[in-house]
Parts: structure tokens; sequence; C-alpha cells
């Protein structure tokens, strides 16, 4: 009985490896590609292809490379359970993702203990990479991105809303979340630092629809803000300005909001009213960025079809790949340890200009931009 | 600032009330909670959204468009639940009470995924099928919207009454609810009566579903979740079976969420907590909720 079985299991390897003529290796993409977020995450997995694809065209490899897609569904416990799914499979050499802090910080102590390098194109609460200076961290140091953190973010919103839009007095909003929560505290740091005021503070629930009764306190305030700073997403920032313009808080009252409000899901929620919203992103727009052409180019001729036009993090997610690449070069393998290692000691040139990690994993390449809504165009210019 | 609250409170708690009504008519007739309800309601704005595209070309924009929409959107709800209670729950009506409420859930898993895969993942943006203006009341910014939303929920409601209470139909189906059995016995197609109440009811939240559209502006597969269990709530708040307890549980209900989001410090992360603290206060004073009845909770 047991011969049996081992026979039929040797069979079924060998046959697998008679199928298949080269090495398969994979990349995860580890995002969410259904839900509110799934327009972001599908972005990402086709920039991530894209990179594969042509890596596998200019035959970098003697194996084949195959971008594995995963969808965390935006949601911490799918997170972890894609990430238990990754690390079981051993032609994985490498993660991209996860997109949402959330997500990123649970599945990064799911990678430690593979251990297999995680390098995520868009999670920027500082504690995705912090954490693995804690105490409890059960592995080696894997974690990477190549987008700056919240505490860029949050504090250059900050001298943004105080030094250029002239504001005093804030009211903070966050979604309560990793991502908003830490990019409101920033903000609120660096604006009291500036000497400005935060004259309120509340958070919302992700999935809430109705806050007409918290805007209409913001307005009838007798402190007066002269602004709202929403840590959060486009979902619940497109109803917060929509409601706002609906109260009649319209400029010069100030929405100020960061890059997890900035793309364009934010005018189908909120249509008209997403006009003047301030955003701010990591990094320079990715059409303002010269070294970003080719990959622009590139992007439009692969995908053509409709919703799959560029979305905001999709060059970090190629250069993700990109890093990931280069590193595994090096390393001479597949090999996920000698990726790791290979990876720490990055020194790329590419779509971002030079990333280089920092002890935590973190990018040294720290631009932020700050860009407000068109409603007329569905843009994003950048506010000089 | 109040008098805007109060307008928020009264289009907060009309939406909620539409939907608490389809809930407590069904529970009424079938003591059946129609989980599924929530689920009639998306589709209802689903639909609305579907029409939008269409009707201008037949009816244009404006008004006539509106209502429109509105009544195709109340139709095909309402024949959706009807279908649904034809389906899922009469083979199963007789058979426990257990039975219908799980083929509930089980519908109502079966329709959101079924738009979660059919039609979209995303949010999709519902049109303003009027131009949005907005008056100023006594220092109050209330948005044409929110009158459209309040004056269409008070007309459905008032449409609702006097239906039940001085049509033939009506009065069958208030026989029903008292006594489905009897009613049976003296001439009414207990059938029938209970289809007509899940076509009313399915309406009601029809229309809901196009309020709610309308007032947040986008919609997606699964908007019914949220309303409807605070409809639910409000439902069982008034005195579940109970018509008008629906109405006065929904605007409670609604007062209570923006009243704690407007007037308590950061009471907008607590709104829900304080809400639902007061549901269980009331259900610790008054099990059957406020105008329920002591012993059996009818219409």
């Amino acid at each position: 009985m047991i011969f049996r079985f081992v026979a039929a299991v040797a069979m079924i390897v060998l046959s697998a490896a008679c199928g298949s003529k080269e090495t398969v290796v994979k990349i995860a993409v580890a995002v969410p590609l259904t839900g509110d977020m799934g327009t972001e995450g599908q972005g990402l997995r086709r920039a991530v292809e894209l990179a594969v694809e042509e890596a596998n065209a200019a035959k970098r490899f003697p194996y084949k490379l195959v971008a594995a897609p995963y969808d965390d569904r935006a949601d911490p416990k799918e997170a972890v359970n894609v990430a238990n799914l990754i690390i079981s499979d051993p032609r994985v050499v490498a993660v991209v993702g996860h997109y949402n802090s959330g997500c990123a910080i649970p599945a990064a102590k799911v990678y430690a203990r593979a251990p297999v390098a995680m390098v995520s194109p868009a999670a920027t609460n500082p504690e995705v990479t912090a954490q693995q200076n804690s105490k409890d961290w059960s592995g080696p140091r894997m974690v990477f991105r190549v987008v700056p953190t919240d505490d860029v973010q949050g504090s250059y919103a900050a001298m943004f809303a105080y030094k250029k839009l002239g504001k005093r007095r804030m009211t903070l909003l966050h979604d309560k979340s990793p991502y908003g929560q830490g990019l409101g505290e920033q903000f609120k740091k660096a604006f009291i630092e500036l000497g400005g005021k935060i004259v309120s503070e509340d958070g919302i629930s992700v999935g809430d629809k109705d806050f007409k009764a918290l805007l209409t306190k913001i307005k009838g305030d007798s402190s007066k803000p002269e602004g709202i700073y929403f840590g959060g997403l486009y979902t619940e920032a497109g109803l917060l300005l929509k409601q706002m313009r609906e109260l009649g808080l319209n400029d010069p009252f100030a929405f100020i909001s960061g890059d997890g409000a900035k793309t364009s899901g934010i005018f189908d929620v909120a249509g008209d009213a997403a006009g003047g919203a301030y955003l701010s992103i990591v990094g320079i727009p990715v059409e303002e960025l010269p070294s970003a052409a080719t990959f622009i180019d590139n992007y439009k001729k692969r995908w053509t079809g409709s919703g799959e036009e560029l979305k905001p993090f999709d060059h970090f997610g190629y250069e993700a790949a990109q890093v990931i690449f280069a590193a595994m070069e090096r390393a001479g393998g597949p090999d996920r340890a000698r990726v790791i290692e290979e990876l720490k000691k990055t020194k790329y040139t590419g779509v971002l200009g030079t990333t280089t990690f920092d002890g935590k994993g973190d990018t040294l390449n720290k631009i932020v931009t700050m860009t407000r809504a068109t409603a007329k165009d569905r843009s994003f210019p950048s506010v000089k | 600032m109040l008098i805007q609250q109060v307008v928020n409170g009264l289009t907060l708690g009309a939406i909620y009330s539409l939907i608490a009504l389809g809930y407590t008519l069904v529970y009424g007739i079938l003591t059946m909670i129609n989980f599924a309800h929530s689920e009639v309601l998306m589709l209802g704005a689903f639909m609305a959204l579907g029409l939008a595209a269409l009707l201008p070309a037949v009816f244009g924009t404006g008004l006539i468009g509106l209502a429109g929409m509105f009544i195709l959107s109340m139709a095909g709800a309402g024949v959706i639940n009807v279908i649904i209670e034809r389906f899922a729950y009469r083979p199963l009506r007789n058979i426990s009470r257990l039975a219908p409420l799980i083929s509930a859930i089980g519908v109502s898993i079966i329709l959101q995924n079924g738009v979660f895969l059919w039609i979209s993942t995303q949010s999709l943006r519902f049109p303003e099928p009027v131009a949005i203006g907005s008056v100023e009341v006594l220092g109050a910014t209330i948005s044409t919207l929110q009158v459209i939303i309040l004056a269409s929920a008070l007309i459905l409601m008032g449409l609702l009454h006097f239906f039940v209470e001085h049509s033939k139909l009506g009065k069958a189906m208030r026989a029903c609810s008292d006594d489905i059995d009897t009613a049976g016995l003296m001439g009414i197609n207990p059938d029938y009566i209970i289809a007509l109440t899940f076509f009313v009811g399915g309406a009601l939240g029809g229309a809901a579903g196009v309020l709610y559209g309308m007032n947040y502006g986008s919609i997606k597969y699964n908007l019914g979740f949220l309303p409807g269990a605070k409809a639910f709530t409000a439902a069982v708040l008034g005195g579940i079976g109970n018509i008008r307890g629906a109405v006065l549980g929904g605007f409670i209900l609604g007062f209570l969420e923006v009243f704690a989001s407007g007037y308590i410090p950061n009471g907008a992360q607590w709104r829900d907590v304080i809400a639902f603290t007061v549901l269980i206060i009331v259900l610790l004073v008054r099990p059957s909720g406020l105008l329920g009845e002591k012993i059996a909770e009818k219409v």
C-alpha cells in the first residue's frame, strides 16, 4: 500500500519534471485584485507582468520567470492566508507586495518565517519595516520598500498647508487604519511643530457612507478650522468631499489627503466635488519623470484594454520587480536567502532614479509632491 | 448647526425607515426575517443606475425622468423580491422556522456575489438625475437632494399607510398578519397576499436603494449590508412587525447616529456603539420594541 503510494507520487513528480522543459521561477504579486482597492492592485499586477515579460524576452535568466498574482482583497486576514500560500510554493523566490500597510504588516511576519524577501511598492506606514527591529521579530531582516514612508508624506503635507496655503487651524480625520492614522499622526506632529493648531480630531470607519453629521460639526466649530487633513483611502475621501461640498464647504476651505486618495476612483465616488482636493504623492508624478518615459511607453503598448491605464503605483511595482531581478542576477540563482542578502546591497538606477535601502529596508530616495485634483479631465497636476 | 443636523438626521432616518418597512412587512405576515432584503435594496440601486443610462432617451431628464427611474426600479425590486419568495421561501414555509432564514442568507450571498462577479467589483458612479442645488435656511445648507429624499420617503410611507389601512388588499394583508389560516378560510388566498407583501416590501427597498445611490453618489455590490443591518435594527427598535414602529425606529436611529457624531467629542468613531447601546437599553425595558405588542408582534 505504502509502496504503491510512493510509486504514484514518484510518477507524478517524474511526469511533472518531464512535462516542463524549462525551470519556472515565480515572483509573487500579493495585492488586492478585487474590491475597492482592486483597480490599484490590478495596475501593480500589470506592471510586474510587464517587467517579467521584458526580463524573459531579454533572456536575463537561464530559467523562465513568471509573475504569480495573489489577491489579498485589501484585507489583513486574507493577506496572511495569501502569504502562507506563497511561502509554501518553493518556486516563489520573492514577493512584490502588499499594497495596504494593514496587509503588509501581518504578511511580512509570515514571509519572515520562510524567509522570503518582500518588496512593497505601496505600503507607506513606517511600521512595515520598523517592526523588524522589535524583539519578537522571528526571522531575518527581509522587508524592503521602494516607496517613501508616511512620515515623509505627512510632514510634507503639514508644511504645504502651513507655508503654501497659509493655514493655521486644521481639522484632522483618519480612517483608523495603520495607513490613515499613521499619516494623520505625522501630519499632526509636523503641523504643531510649525506652529499650527489641530482644532479637532476624529476617526471614521472604512465602509461608512454618511459623514454629514461630522462635517456639519466641523463647519459649525467655533474655532473655525480652515481645512481638513484626511488620512485614508479614496472611497471615504470621495464621500467626504462630496458631502463637504453639499454642506457648502468650498474653497478656500482646503481638503488635503495622501496618496491613498490620489486615484481616478475618487472622481467616480465624488464626481465634480473631488475638484480642488490637495493630494500628496510619494515621488514625482510618473508623467513628469524623464526616467519613466520608456516604462510608460511600453506599458501603454502592452496594456491597451479599458481600465488598463496606468495606475498611481504602477511604476513603483515595476521598480520593485526590477530591484528583485537585479538582486537575483547578483545572487546567481533563484535562492530565497541569497536574494535577501543581495537586496540589502541594492543600488539600482531605474524608473524612480537611484534606489538604495537604509538599515530598515526603506528607500533613501524620498521625494514627495503635492498634486491638485482637477475634475474636468480627471487629472492630478502637481502644485508648483 | 442644529437645523443642519436635524436635516441630516431626517434624511438618514428616512432611508433607514424605508428599508425597515421591508423587514417589518415580511415579518408581520410570516414572522420571518428576510435577510435578502439588503440585497434587494442593492439591486434596486443597480437597476436605477442602468435605467439612468437608458431613460433620458424615453422620459428626458428632470423630475419626470427621476419619477420614471424610481417607479421602474421599485417595480423591478418588487418583482425580484416576489421571485425570491416563490423559489427560496415558499417551498420551505411550513417545514421549520429556521429553514427559510438560512435560505434567505443563501439568497443574500448569491445575489451579492452575482453582482460582484458579473457587474462590477468596484464603486460605480451614480448619476445625479436632476441638477442638485442647495438652499440656505436659517444658516443651514440644505441640498435639494435631501429635500427629494425626504419628500419621496414621506410620500411612499403615506401611500403605504393608505394602502394597508384603507384598501381591500391592505385589509387582506392585515387579516393574514393576524391569522393566516383563518384568513385562508375566509376566502383570502394567502399565497397571493404573501407575494403581494413581498412585492410591496421589495419596492420600498428598491426605492431606498435609489435614494441611497443618489445620496452617496456611488454604488457597490456590498452597499446593502450596512444599511440593511441598521434598518433591521431600526425595525426591531420600533417593534418588528409594526409599520409605524419601523418608521419611528428608522428616524430614531438616524437621529441617534447624527447626534452622536455631531455633538459628542470624538463621536464619529463611537456612533455605532452609542446607537446600539441605546438599542440594547430600549430592548431591556421593552423587549418587543417601542411600539411592539407584548405577545404576538403583528402588523
